[in-house]
C-alpha cells in the first residue's frame, strides 16, 4: 500500500528566491495490487510525484510511507520505467537489463539468468546480444520495461512508457502490458496524457490539475478484466466510452476554469 | 513493342537501389580525399629533392629527403637510433601513462564533486593556461637531471590535458542516465564506474590524442638540457653540428610516432565507444 500524505513540494525558481509550488497537499492512498493511472495537463507535477513516491525526490512537505515504512530513498522493491528509455547504449540489451541486478550485488551466473527471462517476458529473447541503437523504439521501451521487472519489483512506476511511440505500437504494448500485469497483478502506478491509455489500463485514474499541481478527481474503472484478450471490445463498449466522456468533460472544465490559458 | 522497349532498356534491374556504384561512393568517400593527400605530399617532397639537387636550395641547411632517407636507414643499420629512441620511449610512456592514471581520475573526481572542483579548479586552471615547459629549471633542481625531472615535465604537460578533457567528459554524462542508476539503487561508486566513465570515454581518449602531442613536445624539450641520449638530444647535437640530415631524422620519427599513436586512439575509441558512430552515419 502507498500512502501520501500532505505532499507539497516546490523547486528553486530561476532566480534562486522564488519558489515554485509544483504540488500542493496532495493526498492519496493507493491500496496494493491495483492499477493507477496519473493523468492530467503538462506540468501538472505528475512526473514530480511519481519520483517522490519512488523515493528519487525528498518532498519540501509531507511524506510518503509504502508499506507502512517511510520513503527516504529508493529501494529494491520498487521500479521505474521512463519514457526516454533510459538504456545505457554502450551495453547490449542483456547487459542493460542485468544492470540494476549489478547494482544491488547479484552473481553474475544468476543475473544472466534472470536477464533472459525478463527478456522472454517481453519478447526479446533473441534480442540480448544486440544494443539499443540497434532497437525501434517500440522494443527499446520494452528493454525499459524488462529491466524493470527484473528486480522482480512489487511496485512498478511507470512515467509515460509509451508517450515516445507511434499510436499502433502504443496499442500493441499497452495489450502486452495488460497481459503482462495479469500475470501477478503488482502495484502500478502509470503517468499518461492520453485519456484513452488510462482507461483501458486502469482500475483508477487520478486527474491532476495544475497551478499548483494538485488532485481534481479521483475514478474508479469498472471495466471487466482481463482486457488484453478483446481489447478492440473493450474499448468500443459503452462504458468505456462513458468513462471516456466523462473524463473530457472534466479535462474542458479545468481549461476553463484556468486563466487565460 | 513493349518488349522491344524493355530490350533496349540497360541492362540494369529497375528495382534495384539506384544511386552510386560501390566504387563511386568508396571514391568519393575517400578515395579521392586520399588521392589529394599523396599527391600533396608527393608534389612536396619531389620539389623540395629537385631544388636541392638542381642547388635551389642548399643541402647544408635544408638536406633533401633522399639525404634524411639515407641518413634515417645509416642509423637504423648501424644501431646508433636504438639508444634515443629507447631513451625517448621510455621518458613519453611513463609520463604519458602517469598523466592518464593520475589526470583521468582526477578529471572524474572534479566533474562530479562540487566541493573538489571547486578546490582544485584554480590550480587546473593556472597550470592549464601557464607553459609548462617554464617549470623545466625548477623540475631540474628539485629531481636533478636524470630520468624524473624529464617525466615529470612530459607529465606536467599531459596530465593537465587528461584532467580538463575528463572533466569536460563527465559534465556531458546525460543526467537522466544518472538518475536512473539512482533510481535502481547505484551507489555513488557504481554511478561512477558504470554511467560516468562510460559515457565520458570518447573524451577522456580525444582527451589521450592530445596528450600524446603535448607529450612529444615536452620529451624534446626535456632532452634538450642535460641529456645524453634521446631524440631531442640527437635533434639539437645534429643542429649545433649542422647536420641537418640527423635533425630531419629525429623529426621523422617523432612524427612517425605521433601519427601511430593518433591512429591507434582513433581505433581504440572506435572499439570501446562503438555508439559514438552510430549517429553519424
Ligand atoms: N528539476 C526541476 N526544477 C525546477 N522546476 C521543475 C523541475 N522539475 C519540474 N519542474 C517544474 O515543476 C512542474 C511540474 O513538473 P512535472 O515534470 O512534475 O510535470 P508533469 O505533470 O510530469 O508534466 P508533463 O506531463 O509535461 O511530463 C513544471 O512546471 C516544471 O516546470
Ligand atoms: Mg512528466
Amino acid at each position: 500500500m502507498i500512502e501520501v500524505s500532505n505532499v507539497s513540494h516546490g523547486y528553486p525558481g530561476r532566480d534562486g528566491t522564488t519558489f515554485f509550488r509544483a504540488l500542493s497537499d496532495v493526498n492519496l492512498t493507493i491500496e496494493s495490487g491495483t492499477f493507477v493511472s496519473f493523468l492530467g495537463p503538462s506540468g501538472c507535477g505528475k512526473t514530480t510525484l511519481l519520483r517522490i513516491i519512488n523515493g528519487l525526490v525528498i518532498p519540501t512537505g509531507g511524506e510518503i510511507r509504502i508499506d507502512g515504512k517511510k520513503v527516504t530513498g529508493p529501494a529494491p522493491d520498487r521500479a521505474m520505467v521512463f519514457q526516454e528509455f533510459n538504456l545505457l547504449p554502450w551495453r547490449t540489451t542483456r547487459a542493460n537489463v542485468e544492470f540494476p541486478l549489478e547494482c544491488q550485488g547479484v552473481p553474475s551466473a544468476e543475473r544472466t539468468k534472470t536477464a533472459n527471462r525478463a527478456l522472454t517476458q517481453v519478447g526479446l529473447d533473441r534480442f540480448g546480444d544486440f544494443f539499443p541503437h540497434q532497437l525501434s523504439g517500440g522494443m527499446k521501451q520494452r528493454v525499459g520495461l524488462a529491466r524493470a521487472l527484473a528486480v522482480g519489483p512489487s511496485y512498478l512506476f511507470m512515467d509515460e512508457p509509451f508517450g515516445a511511440l507511434d499510436p499502433q505500437i502504443r496499442e500493441v504494448m499497452q495489450v502486452e502490458l495488460m497481459k503482462l500485469w495479469d500475470n501477478d497483478r503488482k502495484t502500478v502506478v502509470f503517468v499518461t496524457h492520453s485519456v484513452d491509455e488510462a482507461v483501458f489500463l486502469s482500475d483508477r485514474i487520478i486527474m491532476f490539475g495544475t497551478s499548483p499541481g494538485r488532485i481534481i478527481a479521483d475514478l474508479k474503472i469498472d471495466l471487466p478484466r482481463p482486457r488484453w484478450q478483446d481489447d478492440e471490445a473493450i474499448k468500443t463498449s459503452p462504458q468505456f466510452v462513458q468513462y471516456r466522456n466523462d473524463i473530457w468533460k472534466m479535462l474542458k472544465q479545468q481549461l476553463h476554469q484556468m486563466p487565460a490559458a | 513493342m513493349s518488349d522491344r522497349t524493355a530490350s533496349s532498356l540497360p541492362l540494369k534491374d529497375p528495382l534495384a537501389p539506384q544511386g552510386p556504384s560501390a566504387f563511386e561512393r568508396w571514391w568519393l568517400k575517400s578515395g579521392f580525399v586520399n588521392l589529394l593527400r599523396i599527391s600533396g605530399l608527393t608534389v612536396f617532397l619531389a620539389a623540395w629533392e629537385i631544388s636541392s639537387r638542381l642547388g635551389y636550395l642548399d643541402p647544408l641547411f635544408a638536406s633533401s629527403p633522399s639525404l634524411i632517407i639515407e641518413k634515417l636507414f645509416d642509423m637504423i643499420r648501424d644501431g646508433s637510433i636504438w639508444p634515443h629512441v629507447a631513451a625517448s620511449a621510455n621518458i613519453a610512456g611513463i609520463g604519458f601513462a602517469l598523466s592518464v592514471i593520475v589526470g583521468v581520475p582526477m578529471g572524474l573526481l572534479m566533474g562530479r564533486s562540487l566541493t573538489i572542483r571547486a578546490t582544485l579548479e584554480p590550480f587546473v586552471t593556472a597550470l592549464n593556461a601557464a607553459p609548462q615547459v617554464a617549470f623545466l629549471p625548477l623540475l631540474i633542481i628539485w629531481l636533478g637531471i636524470g630520468i624524473s625531472s624529464k617525466v615529470a615535465l612530459v607529465f606536467l604537460g599531459s596530465f593537465i590535458i587528461m584532467v580538463v578533457n575528463t572533466e569536460a567528459g563527465v559534465s556531458q554524462v546525460d543526467r537522466k542516465l544518472i538518475e536512473t542508476a539512482r533510481s535502481f539503487m547505484a551507489n555513488e561508486r557504481q554511478i561512477m564506474m558504470k554511467i560516468v566513465l562510460p559515457s565520458a570515454l570518447p573524451y577522456i581518449i580525444a582527451g589521450m590524442r592530445l596528450a600524446v602531442g603535448r607529450t612529444l613536445v615536452m620529451v624534446v624539450v626535456a632532452e634538450i638540457y642535460a641529456a645524453t641520449k634521446g631524440l631531442g638530444y640527437l635533434i639539437f647535437q645534429a643542429g649545433g653540428l649542422y647536420d641537418t640530415a640527423q635533425v630531419f631524422v629525429g623529426v621523422v620519427v617523432l612524427a612517425a610516432a605521433g601519427v601511430i599513436l593518433n591512429a591507434f586512439l582513433r581505433w581504440l575509441e572506435k572499439k570501446l565507444a562503438p555508439w559514438q558512430h552510430v549517429q553519424g552515419s
